[in-house]
């Protein structure tokens, strides 16, 4: 009982460089790094000047919570761009993480002091890219300025609208809310404001009917 | 826009405020208030000549939340077709006014985090009502205005007490120009420009920005051109089976208008798309003068902005 076709729930397409911006500010996290790997070399060959003038906030993938994704490459796969290969670019800047609090943090005092022509970049994680994004958004930051690339688990945050409590790295279609205890559908209504999906409670009509639960977002 | 929406105004107060830009106050005729606008709003003037009839927008300088009367503010034209000079030469205290209600084509952006204003000459006028609005907001602001000489800076006094050091002048006679990279590669995340004056400095200030990365969604101008001259030619209204000859220096639209076809509008200056109408045939070349249509539109040959645009051809058809 997904309720699916909803259209504020985000689609997000591969990343591409945008060589008319003219600073770059890259986050990523754990796989989304190989996406910011492959932007960076795209970047390189149509504006070689372009690398000094960027950014890269990064939380490596060894180094992320996040289990192994289920939408990226096999394991065989090229390793997941390395803090090192950044390092050897000729970045203006390169800082590492260990996790999404203390990157966002340093993101958004970047954005304090950044100028008009900046473009960002985004790829990890829908809750990461989410969590990025609301903070963009407070900068009035917009679809032209803004690129993400969703790559890694599927896991969402989830709003709840009875209490107002958001619950994180849920997987299942239903889930017990972590404040107020309601069983909620996760829904794919989608708060940008918020950055998470809005949970209502399940068994609001028939107390204890709940459907089956699965775990759907992996 | 249809005549049946205008109202009629009284010329309330005249003031010639600079060698070449008069200051009209336009007040409801029956007593009352006007109709609330937003800053950046402009209205048409409805100028009827024994002539012809001219639609003029202007935009609305006087203070959105002061609704007693309504205040534009007139340039001559050098080269006017006529509606400047009317304004000039024959509208007197106490006479009375057609006008269209007012439209916003150049509101503020709601969520902007500063905005950046550039105004040269009569461009000044929009943002003396958004200076109202911003005055009293808390989201940082200036604006460079820029005038051939000081005798040219109208309304500058009402600026000053308005913005005070946030106007930033500069006068053409002493080489003073605005450093227009300078200017576009410093700005804050979150800033929107918008530029009203003449075309060479919109197209100056739109194409810094670009270049200093600004995307399109920020960069917000406005500009009331009169229509471009051309040649005369014919045009037939399949749907209203009447012909329509347009002299060099009227516009299609004002010609269709002649013969009593109402045609919908809001900016005449080929910017906000609202007259644009399907051409059904034409036999020559569509002339294009508009902003709004994207040049694959303008190739396929089958719409037209009455208000701007013109043709060279023996023959052309309009769904009108």
């Amino acid at each position: 009982m997904l309720v699916t076709g909803i259209k504020s729930k985000p689609v997000y397409a591969p990343l591409r460089a945008d060589t008319r911006g003219h600073y770059h500010l890259m986050l990523g996290k754990g796989m989304g790094n190989v996406a910011l790997m492959r932007v960076l070399g795209e970047l390189e060959s149509a504006a070689p000047q372009a690398l000094a003038r960027t950014r890269v906030l990064l939380i490596p993938a060894e180094l992320s919570a996040t289990p192994a994704a289920v939408s990226g490459p096999p394991p065989e796969s090229p390793a997941a761009a390395p803090p090192g290969d950044f390092a050897a670019l000729g970045l203006e800047e390169l800082r590492v993480f260990t996790d999404v609090p203390t990157l966002l943090r340093d993101f958004r005092a970047l954005l304090e002091v950044a100028l008009m022509g900046t473009r960002l970049y985004v790829a990890g994680p829908e809750s990461f890219i989410g969590l990025a994004m609301k903070i963009a958004l407070e900068f009035d930051l917009n679809k032209d300025e803004i690129r993400a690339e969703e790559l890694g688990t599927l896991a969402r945050r989830v709003y709840c609208i009875h209490c107002r409590t958001t619950t994180e790295e849920v997987r299942t279609n239903i889930v017990r809310c972590m404040d107020c205890g309601n069983w909620l559908l996760v829904r794919d209504h989608y708060s940008r404001r918020l950055a998470a999906y809005m949970g209502v409670m399940v068994d609001a009509e028939a107390p204890g009917e709940r459907p089956e639960i699965k775990e759907v977002f992996l | 826009m249809s005549e049946a929406q205008t109202l009629e105004v009284e010329v309330t107060a005249i003031e010639q405020v600079t060698p070449l830009i008069k200051h009209f106050k336009l007040s409801p005729v029956a007593g009352g208030s006007m109709p609330a606008f937003s800053g950046g709003s402009h209205i048409v003037v409805v100028m009827r000549t024994p002539t012809r009839v001219y639609r003029n927008p202007y935009s609305l300088l006087s203070p959105p939340h002061s609704l007693d009367s309504y205040e534009i503010g007139v340039r001559r034209m050098e080269e006017s077709r006529g509606g400047s000079h009317f304004m000039h030469d024959q509208v007197r205290v106490g006479m009375r006014l057609e006008i269209a209600h007012p439209v916003n084509l150049f509101a503020l952006d709601k969520i902007a985090r500063k905005h950046l204003l550039i105004a040269g000459g009569i461009g000044i006028t929009p943002f003396m009502a958004h200076l109202e609005d911003l005055h009293s907001g808390r989201v940082p602001y200036e604006l460079h205005y820029s005038v051939r000489a000081p005798e040219h800076a109208a309304f500058l006094p009402r600026l000053r007490e308005r913005a005070g050091e946030r106007v930033r002048m500069y006068y053409d006679n002493a080489g003073q120009s605005i450093d227009f990279d300078g200017l576009l590669s410093a700005q804050p995340l979150g800033t929107h420009v918008y530029v009203c004056g003449p075309a060479g400095l919109i197209e100056r200030v739109t194409a810094t920005a670009r270049d200093c990365g600004w995307p399109d969604s920020h960069i917000h101008w406005e500009q009331f051109s009169a229509p471009p001259v051309g040649d005369a030619f014919e045009v037939f209204l399949a749907r209203s089976k009447v012909t329509v000859h347009v002299p060099p220096d009227q516009s299609l639209l004002e010609s269709i208008e002649a013969q009593g076809v109402e045609v919908p509008y809001l900016c005449r200056g080929g910017v906000c798309g609202f007259c644009q109408t399907r051409v059904l045939e034409v036999d020559g070349e569509l002339i294009h003068n508009d902003h709004f249509l994207s040049d694959a539109d303008k190739a396929k040959r089958n719409t037209i902005m009455p208000c701007v645009s013109r043709a060279r051809c023996k023959s052309l058809v309009l769904d009108l």
